[in-house]
């Protein structure tokens, strides 16, 4: 297979600069086709700046992006047609239905055949049909966007931070949609700040920060690779619990619930801890022996939080 | 261009339009309010009957018979103000922007001007007036011409110098027959502006156009659809205007075949400058701001609510350099004098200038995130 069959972006040597501002930075990478891809990273790391410039929304500084072998910056005639894109923070006509909304943009690329049906059904949004756009919640309008960015039946579909400003129901409901379109081997690029969102739908996964790749390959191989240890929590720790755990060696973190986190290399040291513990008399409530997630990656990769409200997060959930 | 393109974004903002039933109500509505607030203020000055206060200082049969000389003339409702009151005094407590007043002595000079044919004999009336009134000037001057009729009489002889008017119109025209065509031209002017300004700006600022820019539609296509949209609701409200003043005001004007043309000539011309304005001013608040600034000069100096002729010389040089001027003349061209020549000049004008605005609307407009 040549690499032009293979991949259905290629991207090498990306750079965009406003001003001095250094917004994605010599990246290179490809996506195969059929394949999800997740660009991962924090607010304001470059994401959007570089789904924008292969999309065809903007224009690189300098560097190289193809998209189905098609350069992105000559040939956006050819490329619209031929992809779907929710844009960050989507938007549409706000007295215009669900229904009116999915024909308007199937017009606009001149579909005949396009199933509007099977598009509201794909979105789960058959109930809502005939609704105005200013009248559906933030989940329904991200899923209308969706099915909007799938009317021309896209061979490459890019997402960005689809589920961005959603509480956790309206998030897991449009990961459904996202796994519907996995599952029709659609080529998905998308950009998120939510890891769970990476691990759950991503065959690779490429954590960005300040606008560089730090990190690619499936989320297995990340965590793997970079974060090869186990982590026990302790949740309503007596204080005492600290001082045992760190006679045996190891480090153990608080947080603001009263819990402790304890990295550890190997199994039997769970054992050890929890056996220590009983005998000092300290008590806890409950216990989680779990594998670093991408989120633990990113921190040790970049010595930084994926998102502020990761902890608010995971409490939600 | 793409019509399939076009006819989808025309249908996708008719529909917006009309379920949004308070722009409905305005955009129809604002013209018509127009139309009849300043309609009904003109037909009354057509045939205005000023109030005037006289005081009498004199109470002689002579100078009764004056004032009701005056009241005779059919331009004055006489009000009397008792001789022993402070006149100013008593325009400023009553707000009247003026008093006339008939000295002492009034019947003995007329006595011996008629009795005694002094010619130097005389009689001084005094006219106190309030200058800061704005339609004193007009009531003064009416007043002068009442009383220079009157000493035209009193002298028995006719006058030797008469004059006749002739309208270089073939029909008598009302002020309403030249306003209409101008608040046509305003409140088309005004819709696509303020139109092409608003949902652009809207929809910039929203990320529809950041979504758009991802589909296959042109910017020649997108501002199409804005214009013919914009002609479609002017074309609308056009009708509604016209309808209220045949059916209001009793209006007589001609429609013919340069009625769209100057409506869309309007749209056109005023539907681009908003697109440029929506490039230049990327927020919807600041891109609205813009538009006012060049609408209000445009609104008050191109002649809409009062003739150009009246402003001052280098005011009037300025109405020439404005696009609305055109559209005003052009349709009173068509619908007033019906003059095709005039029409045909103004229109040209107008043309390219819409021309001109239309590309460089296409030029500086942009779907894609990158320009802001």
């Amino acid at each position: 297979m040549t690499k032009e069959a293979e991949h259905a972006i290629e991207v090498e040597r990306l750079t965009k600069r406003y001003g001095a501002l250094l917004a994605v930075n010599d990246l290179s990478f490809n996506v195969r086709k059929g394949e999800v891809f997740a660009l991962l990273g924090p607010n304001g790391a470059g994401k959007t700046t570089t789904v924008e410039i292969i999309d065809t929304i903007r224009t690189p500084t300098s560097g190289k992006a193809s998209l189905l072998g098609m350069d992105v910056t000559k040939k956006k005639h050819d490329i619209v047609p031929r992809i779907g894109v929710l844009p960050q923070g989507f938007s549409s006509f706000d007295r215009i239905t669900v229904r009116e909304t999915i024909q308007y943009y199937s017009r606009l690329f001149c579909c005949r055949n396009t199933d509007v049906d099977g598009l509201i059904e794909l979105v789960n949004l058959k109930d809502k049909a005939q609704e105005q756009y200013k009248n559906l919640s933030g989940g329904l309008k991200q899923r209308l966007g969706i099915a909007i960015a799938l009317v021309n039946d896209p061979e490459v579909v890019f997402l960005d931070e689809p589920t961005t400003g959603l509480d956790p129901r309206a998030r897991r409901e449009v990961w459904k949609v996202l796994l519907g379109l996995r599952n029709k081997g659609k080529t998905v690029f998308l950009t998120t700040h939510y890891m769970e969102e990476a691990e759950l739908l991503a065959d690779r996964v490429a954590i960005i920060a300040k606008g560089k790749i730090i990190a690619m390959d499936s989320p297995g191989e990340l965590i793997e690779g970079n974060a090869n240890y186990m982590v026990l929590t302790l949740q309503s720790v007596e204080e005492r619990a600290s001082g045992i755990i760190r006679k045996l060696g190891f480090e153990p973190v608080h947080d603001n619930h009263r819990n402790i986190k304890v990295r550890l290399e190997h199994t039997d040291d769970v054992q050890k801890i929890l056996n220590a513990i009983k005998e000092g008399g300290a008590s806890f409530l409950g216990l989680d022996v779990r594998k670093p997630n991408l989120e633990e990656v990113f921190l040790k990769l970049t010595g930084e939080t994926l998102h502020e409200d990761s902890a608010g997060e995971k409490g939600a959930e | 261009m793409n019509l399939r393109v076009i006819r989808a974004n025309l249908v996708v903002s008719i529909k917006s339009f009309y379920r949004e039933k308070t722009v409905v109500f305005f955009r129809l509505a604002f013209p018509v309010i127009l139309i009849l607030v300043f309609g009904t203020i003109f037909m009354e000055r057509d045939n205005e009957i000023f109030d005037l206060d006289v005081q009498d200082l004199d109470q002689t049969k002579s100078s009764v018979q004056l004032a009701k000389a005056i009241g005779v003339s059919g331009r004055f409702k006489i009000t009397q103000v008792a001789p022993a009151i402070n006149a100013a005094q008593y325009a400023k407590d009553n707000k009247r922007n003026l008093v006339l007043i008939i000295p002492k002595g009034c019947e003995e000079s007329l006595m011996h001007r008629m009795g005694l044919d002094d010619p130097h004999a005389s009689v001084t009336l005094t006219e106190i007036h309030d200058p800061s009134s704005f339609g004193v000037t007009t009531k003064m001057q009416v007043l002068n011409i009442v009383l220079a009729g009157i000493n035209q009489e009193m002298s028995g002889k006719p006058p030797f110098i008469r004059s006749a008017e002739t309208s270089i119109l073939t029909k008598k025209y009302r002020f309403i027959e030249f306003f209409v065509p101008g608040i046509i031209a305003m409140a088309v002017m005004t819709a696509s502006l303020f139109g092409a300004v608003n949902v652009n700006a809207e929809l910039r600022q929203k990320g529809v156009l950041r979504k758009l820019s991802t589909t296959p539609i042109t910017r020649t296509d997108w501002i199409l659809s804005n214009i013919l949209y914009q002609f479609i609701l002017a074309v609308l409200s056009t009708t509604v205007m016209l309808l209220v003043s045949y059916g209001v005001f009793n209006v007589s004007l001609e429609i013919n075949a340069w009625l769209p043309v100057f409506v869309a000539l309007d749209v056109f011309a005023f539907v681009g400058l908003g697109m440029i304005l929506t490039r230049v001013a990327k927020e919807a608040e600041s891109a609205a701001a813009a538009a006012d600034a060049l609408l209000f000069p445009m609104m008050f100096l191109s002649g809409t609510f009062f003739p150009v002729e009246m402003m001052p010389e280098f005011l009037q040089k300025f109405a020439k350099v404005l696009p609305l001027y055109y559209v005003n003349e052009g349709l009173r061209a068509s619908m007033v004098s019906m003059d095709n020549m005039a029409a045909l000049r103004y229109a040209t004008i107008i043309g390219i200038f819409a021309a001109v605005v239309f590309v460089l609307g296409i030029m500086t407009t942009t779907l894609s995130e990158e320009a802001t």
